[in-house]
C-alpha cells in the first residue's frame, strides 16, 4: 500500500512580465489502487500540477510538500522520482528523432526496475503489450512518438505506462483528440495498469465520457490553482450539466483570472 | 577549363556562355571549377580571409602559421602496421604492399590532382615527410598507418597512397598527440579495386591540423571513404575527390564529435568528370557543450561530359547543448542535364530541454538520455564505417566524453 500525499502546494513560472503564480495551495492525498478524476477550466492549472509534481524545471516550487510514502518528491529530479514510482502520461508527448521506441523504453525499464529485460523477453514483452492496444509492431522500430499521429502518441503513453509499472500515475488529457475506438482501447489499457499493479491514479480530463471506462472513486473540481470540490462519480455528470461558473469568482472566467 | 574543354571539334556551331544571358545554356556557366585555383605554386593563392568562401567559417586568427611559408619541424611520427597488430609492415617492399619515404620526383606523390588552397601548396611546397604507400594484393588486415603529433612546432606531412588495379583493401589513418600539422594525402584508387580507407582524428587538445585529401577512383573502383574526428582544438580536412574513369562509386561517410572549444570543419568537394560514376556523402556531427563550432560544407560538381551521374549528399548535427554552432552548407552544381539523381539534405537539431525532461521522467538519467540520442543519432552511419574495432573505439570515446559531461 502507498500513498501520494500532496499539501498545499504552490508552484509558478518565470514569464518575460515576472513571476505568475499558477499553483495556490493544492492539497490531495491518494492511496494505492484509488482512481481520482480531476476536472477544471482550461488554464486552471492542472497540467501545472502535474509537471510540478513530475519535476519539470520549468515550475518553479514556492511552497508546500508532495510525499510519496513518506519520501520528499520535490527534493528528487525527474528521475528519481519516476524510479520513485511515479508516472505521467502528458498531454503534449514529447518527440524524441533517432531513438527508437524499443531502445528508449527497454532503456526506461531498465532504470526503472533496476533490472535490463533479456533482448528477447522485451521483444515479445513489448510485441504483446503493442498488440493490446493495437499498436502495429511496426512503431517498436520508430522514433519516439516522432510523427505520430495525436492519437497514437496516446497510446504510446499508456504503453508505457503498462511497461513501467509504476506506484501512481497521473494522466493528463490522455483522452483528448481519441476516436471512440481508441478512446475505450486506451481505457482498457488504464484499466489493465491499474488492476495488474493496484497503481493509484489520478486523472485529468475534460469529458465524462472517459469516465464511462475508467470509474472514478472520488472527482475533484480544480480550480484557480487549487482543489475546490470533491466528491464522488455524480460530482462529473453534474460538472457536465452546469460548468464551472459556480466554482469562480462572480463574472470572471479563468483566462481572465489569469 | 570547363568551357573550353567541352567544345568539341565539329561542324556545327556549338552554343557559348554568354555573360550577359548566362542561363541560356546551364552546361555553359562557368562552375566552380573554373572559378577555383588549383595549383602547385603558393604564390597563385592570396592569403586566407573570411571573405572567402573556402575560409568563411574558419577560426583564421588560430592558424595563421598554415599560410606562410615555413620549415617542417620533421616531429610527426609516421609508421604503418596491421591493425591486428600481427607485426610491423617494413619500410621497402614485400609482396603485397610497399611503404617507402620519397620525394616530390618520385611517380605518386603529386600525381593526384593539385592543391587547391593556400595551405595544402605550401604543404607541398616545404614538406620533407613524403611517404609513397602501394597496395598490390588483396589484403585481409587493414592497414594501421599511424600519425602521432609530439610538439607544438608546425610540421608538414605527405602521403601518396595507391590501390592497385583490381586490390580489395583497407587502409585506418590514426591521428593522435599533440600537432600542429599541414597535411596531404593523395588516394587512388585503381581500375576494378574495392578500398576503404578511414581517417581518424583523435588529437590532443589545442592541436591544429589541416588537411587536404586529393581523391581519384578510376574506372570501375569503388572507395569507401570514412572521417571519423573526435577531438583536436582546430582541425580542417577538405577532400577533393574525383574519378579517372567511367563507372566509378565513392562513398564518403564522416562523423564528427566536437566538444567545447573545438572548431572542426570538413569540406566534401566531388568532382563528377566521368560519366556513370556514384557518389554518396554522409557526415553526421554532434556538438557537445557550448562554443563548440562545426561546419561541414559539401559541394557536388557535375562536368558536362559527366552523363548518368548519381550523387547524393547528406549532413546532420545535433546540437546538444545551447551555445554551440554547427554551419552546414551543401552545394550543387549540374551542367548536364542527363544524369540520375543529384540531392541534397543538411539539418541542425538540438536536443531539448523538453526532450531532455521527457526522457527523465521514463526514470532515464540526464547521462543516459543524452547518450541514447547519440547512439541513436550516429548508429546507423557507424555501423556502415564497417571496420567493428573502429565503431567499437569510435562509441566508446564518445560515451566517455559524454560521461564526463556530468561532472
Ligand atoms: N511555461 C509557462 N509559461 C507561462 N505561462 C504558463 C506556463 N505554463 C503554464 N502557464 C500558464 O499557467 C496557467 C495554467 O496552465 P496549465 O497548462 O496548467 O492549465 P490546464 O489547467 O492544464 O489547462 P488545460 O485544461 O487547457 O490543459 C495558464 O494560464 C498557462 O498559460
Ligand atoms: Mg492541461
Amino acid at each position: 500500500m502507498s500513498v501520494l500525499e500532496i499539501t498545499d502546494l504552490r508552484a509558478g513560472v518565470e514569464t518575460n512580465d515576472g513571476r505568475k503564480e499558477i499553483l495556490k495551495g493544492a492539497s490531495l492525498t491518494i492511496k494505492s489502487g484509488e482512481i481520482h478524476a480531476i476536472m477544471g477550466p482550461n488554464g486552471s492549472g492542472k497540467s501545472t500540477l502535474a509537471y510540478t509534481l513530475a519535476g519539470h524545471p520549468k515550475y518553479e516550487v514556492d511552497g508546500g510538500r508532495a510525499l510519496l510514502d513518506g519520501q520528499d518528491l520535490l527534493a528528487m529530479t525527474p528521475d528519481e522520482r519516476a524510479r520513485a514510482g511515479l508516472f505521467l502520461a502528458m498531454q503534449y508527448p514529447v518527440e524524441i528523432p533517432g531513438v527508437s521506441m524499443t531502445n528508449f523504453l527497454r532503456t526506461a525499464v531498465t532504470q526503472v526496475s533496476g533490472q535490463t529485460p533479456k533482448l528477447r523477453d522485451w521483444t515479445k514483452e513489448l510485441n504483446i503489450a503493442m498488440k493490446r492496444l493495437r499498436m502495429d509492431p511496426k512503431f517498436a522500430r520508430r522514433s519516439t512518438n516522432e510523427g505520430f499521429s495525436g492519437g497514437e502518441k496516446k497510446r504510446a503513453e499508456v504503453l508505457q505506462l503498462e511497461l513501467l509499472k509504476p506506484k501512481f500515475a497521473i494522466l493528463d488529457e490522455t483522452d483528448s483528440g481519441l476516436d471512440v475506438d481508441a478512446l475505450r482501447i486506451v481505457s482498457e489499457g488504464v484499466n489493465r495498469a491499474h488492476k495488474n499493479t493496484g497503481c493509484g491514479i489520478l486523472l485529468i480530463t475534460h469529458y465524462t465520457r472517459i469516465l464511462k471506462y475508467i470509474k472514478p472513486d472520488f472527482v475533484h473540481v480544480f480550480a484557480g490553482g487549487h482543489f475546490v470540490k470533491t466528491g464522488g462519480p455524480e460530482l462529473a455528470d453534474e460538472l457536465e450539466e452546469t460548468g464551472y461558473d459556480r466554482y469562480l469568482p462572480e463574472g470572471s472566467t479563468e483566462s481572465a483570472l489569469a | 577549363m570547363g568551357v573550353s574543354n567541352s567544345m568539341a571539334a565539329g561542324q556545327r556551331v556549338l552554343p557559348r556562355y554568354d555573360s550577359k544571358d548566362q542561363y541560356r545554356y546551364p552546361a555553359f556557366m562557368p562552375s566552380s571549377a573554373d572559378r577555383t585555383v588549383k595549383s602547385f605554386d603558393p604564390a597563385e593563392f592570396v592569403i586566407p580571409t573570411a571573405k572567402q568562401e573556402d575560409w568563411r567559417y574558419a577560426p583564421l586568427e588560430r592558424i595563421g602559421e598554415f599560410f606562410e611559408p615555413f620549415r617542417p619541424s620533421g616531429e610527426t611520427q609516421v609508421r604503418l602496421s596491421f591493425l591486428d597488430g600481427s607485426g610491423a609492415v617494413s619500410a621497402g617492399s614485400d609482396a603485397s604492399v610497399s611503404f617507402e619515404r620519397a620525394s616530390r620526383s618520385d611517380p605518386l606523390p603529386g600525381s593526384v590532382g593539385k592543391p587547391a588552397d593556400r595551405a595544402a601548396a605550401l604543404e607541398w611546397d616545404c614538406v620533407q615527410q613524403i611517404y609513397a604507400l602501394d597496395v598490390h594484393r588483396d589484403l585481409d588486415q587493414p592497414l594501421l598507418l599511424n600519425v602521432r603529433g609530439t610538439g607544438e612546432d608546425l610540421d608538414a606531412l605527405h602521403v601518396a597512397v595507391r590501390f592497385d588495379p583490381g586490390v580489395h583493401a583497407t587502409l585506418v589513418i590514426d591521428h593522435r598527440g599533440l600537432a600542429r600539422l599541414s597535411e596531404g594525402f593523395e588516394i587512388s584508387v585503381g581500375e576494378n579495386a574495392v578500398a576503404n580507407v578511414i581517417s581518424i582524428q583523435e588529437w590532443d587538445a589545442g592541436a591544429k591540423h589541416l588537411g587536404s585529401q586529393r581523391i581519384r577512383v578510376d574506372r570501375s573502383g569503388r572507395l569507401n571513404h570514412s572521417v571519423v574526428t573526435l577531438s583536436g582544438g582546430v582541425v580542417r580536412l577538405r577532400m577533393d575527390p574525383d574519378f579517372g574513369g567511367p563507372d566509378g562509386y565513392l562513398n564518403m561517410l564522416g562523423v564528427y564529435f566536437v566538444d567545447p572549444g573545438e572548431y572542426v570543419e570538413h569540406r566534401t568537394m566531388v568532382v563528377h568528370n566521368h560519366p556513370s560514376c556514384t557518389s554518396r556523402v554522409v557526415y553526421k556531427g554532434a556538438l557537445n557543450g557550448k562554443d563548440a563550432r562545426s561546419a561541414w560544407v559539401g559541394n557536388a560538381l557535375i562536368l558536362p561530359q559527366a552523363s548518368q551521374t548519381d550523387s547524393y549528399e547528406l549532413n546532420r548535427n545535433l546540437v546538444l547543448m545551447p551555445g554551440a554552432v554547427a554551419e552546414s552548407e551543401p552545394q550543387l552544381e549540374i551542367e548536364n542535364g542527363n544524369i540520375v539523381g543529384a540531392g541534397h539534405a543538411s539539418s541542425v537539431g538540438r536536443f531539448d530541454d523538453g526532450q531532455l525532461f521527457y526522457m527523465r521522467s521514463r526514470g532515464i538519467p540526464e547521462s543516459a538520455a543524452r547518450k541514447l540520442v547519440v547512439h541513436g543519432f550516429f548508429s546507423e552511419l557507424v555501423e556502415e564505417i564497417g571496420i567493428p574495432a573502429v565503431s567499437e573505439h569510435l562509441m566508446a570515446t564518445i560515451d566517455r566524453r559524454l560521461a564526463m559531461e556530468e561532472d
